[in-house]
């Protein structure tokens, strides 16, 4: 029998029967041999984040227990986490077209991201600890506790970052298998609205992720 | 409520400036004069074929409710991204190599971004926010050090602080839970 599996990120559907033409994937081939560094042809996940549309589950209201989270006190900002928001306040008052409020937020992030810059050695290993933390429970207990509360909002940003942070991580396992080959001769994009990092010749017509038209994403340029 | 015009959608087309019963529309700046702005006549907007000027409400309705438990998860997220930027940067800063500068360039973008939105989500959407003028009023009220720009955040306190609907109101405060 022919199976389809559905990209989890874009929702692109990879249809056996079907194959892929356009990439040169004949109709008929089977998933599993489909080449291991295959990625979607929309967004640029790797085959990991394809799941068989069977088994496609809608998934169940899960019952929390806040019972660990009542003694919890806000926490601090650290001085990153402050250079942010500010940056992202800012951007919320040009949105309003509140020019000097927009400056004035500008110029606080940038005190902030002055203070924060520590001395180490920066390392690709490291970065991808961070990711596959945020991916294994980071979201995963971010969105339990927004769904406890039906806060919508949150699940939303939520659901945009978990997948653009897939897209990271599949960024990064491609770049430590492929090199420099993976950018040579290509084009690096990022979607300004939601993070969406994508490695093609021409950036996609809307964002995979959020859905915002290309003239929101912004290429990268080698320099 | 005063209508503003997005610069990039207007295609000079000028009915605005014809149906605008006071020449707020009429203005050397492309900008839209707001003390002359009739609050909510809407005419300019109704007018423009190309969908360019839309009306900003001078008060916002009050920022969401955002729990504890909530709030926390979302600034642990923010907390990751943003050491994520701060590696990503710190390779695009010291590689010679600009391949991975490139690469490493899009990360650190990427990863302020998702940082901004969980932020944003935890309970500083808006600038006017109570939130937001709390979080001011306690950077002046802590001891800084001798470069902190006191004075942009003085002035974002005149400008920002409490233009929300409703807030001031302690009815409205004690439901909040943050
Ligand atoms: S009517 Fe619309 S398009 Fe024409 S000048 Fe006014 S804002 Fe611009
Ligand atoms: S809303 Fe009315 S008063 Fe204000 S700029 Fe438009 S037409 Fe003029
Ligand atoms: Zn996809
Ligand atoms: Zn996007």
């Amino acid at each position: 029998m022919m199976r389809k599996f559905v990209c989890g990120i874009c929702g692109f559907v990879y249809d056996e029967s079907l194959g892929y033409p356009e990439g040169g994937i004949a109709p008929g081939l089977k998933w599993e041999d489909l080449p291991e560094d295959w990625i979607c042809p929309l967004c640029g996940a790797t085959k990991v984040e394809f799941k068989e549309q069977e088994t496609v589950i809608p998934e169940e209201k899960k019952q929390s227990s806040l019972d660990e989270e009542h003694q919890e006190k806000i926490r601090e900002l650290s001085f990153k986490e402050l250079s942010a928001l500010c940056s992202n306040l800012s951007k919320g008052c040009e949105k309003q077209y509140r020019n000097e409020e927009a400056d004035l937020f500008r110029q606080l992030a940038e005190y902030y991201d002055s203070k924060s810059s520590a001395a180490f050695e920066a390392q690709i290993s490291d970065l991808a600890a961070l990711i596959e933390a945020d991916l294994s429970s980071g979201y995963e207990n971010a969105n339990r506790r927004a769904a406890a509360v039906s806060d919508r909002g949150a699940l939303r940003a939520l659901t945009w970052g978990e997948k653009v942070t897939r897209i990271l991580s599949s960024l990064l396992s491609r770049y430590e298998k492929q090199g420099e080959t993976l950018l040579a001769n290509t084009n690096v994009y990022v979607c300004e609205i939601c993070g969406f990092v994508y490695i093609g010749d021409e950036a996609p017509e809307i964002c995979p992720v959020c859905k915002v038209p290309n003239l929101k994403i912004a290429q990268i340029q080698r320099g | 409520m005063h209508a503003v015009r997005n610069i990039r959608l207007c295609t000079k087309d000028c009915l605005c400036l014809y149906v605008c019963p006071t020449g707020a529309t009429d203005t050397e700046t492309g900008q839209i004069d707001a003390s002359k702005c009739l609050s909510g006549c809407r005419a300019c907007v109704d007018a423009c074929p190309s969908h360019a000027i839309s009306l900003i409400p001078a008060e916002f309705p009050p920022q969401q409710e955002k729990t504890v438990s909530v709030k926390n998860a979302l600034l642990t997220l923010a907390a990751s991204k943003m050491d994520q930027e701060e590696i990503a940067s710190k390779l695009a800063e010291t590689t010679g190599n600009p391949v991975l500068r490139q690469l490493a360039e899009a990360l650190g973008k990427s990863n302020r971004l998702m940082a901004e939105d969980m932020l944003r989500e935890s309970g500083y959407m808006l600038p006017q926010s109570r939130t937001v003028g709390e979080l001011l009023e306690s950077l002046l009220s802590e001891k800084q050090p001798a470069d902190f720009p006191e004075a942009a955040v003085k002035r974002l306190l005149e400008l920002v602080n409490g233009n929300t609907m409703q807030e001031g109101k302690a009815s409205a405060f004690e439901k909040i839970d943050y």
